[in-house]
């Protein structure tokens, strides 16, 4: 006997909603059935913002964050210091950044790290672009705040003897103990890097 | 100890739950019954690594996606999943984000007929017992090694490319050598640590006349970075890395001449025997719980000799769960003692 199932239709939405992450066959076959029974226009509402999310954002020219124009709101503000920038792996690395209120600079983001691994070489990553910024934008400092494992140690040192000839400062962020963290709570491997990154007082 | 221990899609088992007693377990049964894959489950749940294999996909269940391992150590539950796309590690019914505070629980040292390779076989089961060793002393062990390991694979796959570039491979140089400094320290460390037990503990089973040493060879200069710059055409030509703590090696000496050439099959069996010892031995002199024993398969291969030093040997408050394909005899009081049929267990 043929197993009964949703309509095509049904079956279709639910197959293109599971291309979505975090979104599982259960959760996929929820929001397939809100969408078919809702009784508003909600459904409608969320094609809408789909079409004018796509359309209306595109990386920034110039740091690659997200942005409306040519330029992001970070470039684009004229109240933030030119002289120092911050370069991220990715753009989602930086509005973490930014919640701290630290950083008043601009920023770059790679668009990854070389991963020969992955099969990620630096040709693959915005290094160009960071080049011509380097040399065109007359930053005091460069920041490098990758992540703290092989790959990102590895491309900050490839960036470092990139930029060096051009005489700007540059430095990393620091890797350590947690804010509010008491000693006995750090893993032993974050202990470690905090007492050989040890600062002078 | 270890008070019981379920699998679920481990090897052979669907499913299996078993009670262990504080002192020795026996699984009996005859090969290819699964009672290594029960040891096995037991060296999962509290290292996460198997003793068997280096990766853990071989350990999920033929057909199936996952297996699972739980049990209780102490007053603790542990639970431990895994599928190629995710680990799961639960303690005391909590999620783990990482395994460092999992790990520090149990400890395990594996006793089985293949620890005869340690001498006899090429560097990599040496290598292999200093890191399991290490990983159970030191918990910035394991993710230096890791991070040792990838650094290498990363730097082997920009040799082995068409046109390896001078400054990716340069850029890859300092987190090799960072760990592996790190890496290589901690083994000397270990090695010089252990010498002198296993050296002890060989005493004890072969008696005065033979003598073990052991040292770690290096396979790097004491200057890593140096080294490595200087192999650099030897590396372009092999397309690999050539000097660095993969390459190191524990050297073994019986009465002064290297095992693997020199020393009879059975002064084999007894140097490999004192060097699984020694690792319990230490355990035992450390603070802490101590370790669990896995000996599989190996009372049969043993002469009455050594298979009465084994038993004098191993630390008194240890948990022991021993295979065997029939039950030794007598000389073990208190055991208790499982029988394995047709995938099923009963206890006898």
């Amino acid at each position: 006997m043929r197993k009964t199932e949703y309509p095509e239709p049904i079956r279709q939405l639910i197959a293109q909603l599971r291309q979505m992450p975090g979104v599982g066959p259960r959760s996929a076959e929820r929001i397939a059935l809100w969408i078919i029974r809702s009784r508003n226009d909600h459904p409608e509402q969320i094609t809408n913002a789909i079409t004018a999310a796509r359309q209306a954002v595109r990386p920034c020219a110039r740091c690659g964050f997200f942005a409306t124009e040519e330029l992001c709101d970070i470039c684009a503000d004229a109240t933030r210091a030119a002289d120092q920038l911050c370069v991220v792996e990715q753009a989602t690395d930086i509005l973490p950044l930014e919640k701290t209120s630290a950083f008043r600079g601009h920023y770059h983001s790679l668009g990854g790290r070389i991963s020969p691994l992955d099969h990620v070489a630096p040709e693959d990553l915005r290094i160009k672009e960071l080049i011509a910024r380097v040399e065109a934008e007359k930053f005091s400092e460069v920041i490098f705040a990758l992540a703290a494992d092989v790959e990102g140690e590895a491309t900050t040192n490839y960036l470092v003897e990139l930029l060096k000839p051009t005489g700007v400062t540059l430095s990393r962020i620091a890797h350590g103990l947690p804010a509010g963290g008491g000693l006995e709570s750090a893993d032993e491997l974050t202990l470690y890097q905090a007492l050989s990154g040890r600062r002078q007082l | 100890m270890l008070s019981d221990l379920q699998l679920r899609n481990v090897r052979c088992f669907a499913a299996l739950s078993v009670e262990l007693g504080p002192g020795f377990t026996f699984f009996i049964g005859a090969n290819g019954e699964g009672k290594t894959s029960i040891l096995e489950g037991a060296c999962v749940l509290l290292r996460l690594q198997s003793q068997r294999t280096s990766s853990l996909a071989p350990v999920v269940k033929f057909g199936e996606k996952s297996f699972a391992v739980s049990g209780r150590w102490r007053s603790h539950v542990m639970e431990f999943r895994y599928s190629a796309l995710r680990r799961r590690i639960v303690f005391d019914h909590a999620e783990q984000r990482n395994a460092q505070e999992y790990l520090r629980l149990g400890r395990v040292v594996s006793f089985a007929n293949t620890d005869i390779e340690l001498i006899r076989g090429g560097s990599e089961p040496r290598r292999r017992y200093l890191d399991f060793l290490g990983s159970q002393i030191d918990a910035t062990y394991r993710p230096t090694l890791r991070a040792y390991e990838r650094a290498l694979r990363s730097r082997n796959a920009l040799l082995k490319s068409a046109q390896p570039r001078p400054r990716e491979l340069a850029a890859y140089d300092q987190p090799l050598v960072e760990h592996g400094e790190r890496l290589g320290v901690s083994r000397a460390i270990l090695a010089q640590r252990i010498a002198p037990i296993a050296a002890a503990v060989h005493r004890e089973i072969a008696g005065a006349e033979e003598s073990l040493s052991l040292r770690l060879a290096r396979g790097n200069e004491r200057d890593f970075r140096a080294d490595l710059a200087n192999s650099r055409s030897q590396e372009l030509r092999l397309r690999q890395t050539v000097v660095g703590p993969h390459r190191d090696d524990l050297e073994l000496l019986v009465d002064g001449k290297p095992a693997a050439q020199f020393a009879s099959e059975g002064q084999q069996r007894t140097a490999a025997l004192a060097l699984k010892l020694a690792q319990a031995r230490l355990f035992e002199n450390e603070e802490g719980a101590p370790p669990l024993l896995l000996i599989d398969d190996i009372f049969g291969e043993l002469d009455p000799n050594r298979r009465g030093a084994l038993l004098r040997n191993l630390p008194a408050k240890s948990q022991k769960l021993v295979t065997a394909t029939l039950l030794p005899s007598r000389d073990i009081a208190d055991a208790r003692v499982f029988e394995l049929r047709d995938r099923q267990i009963y206890r006898a």
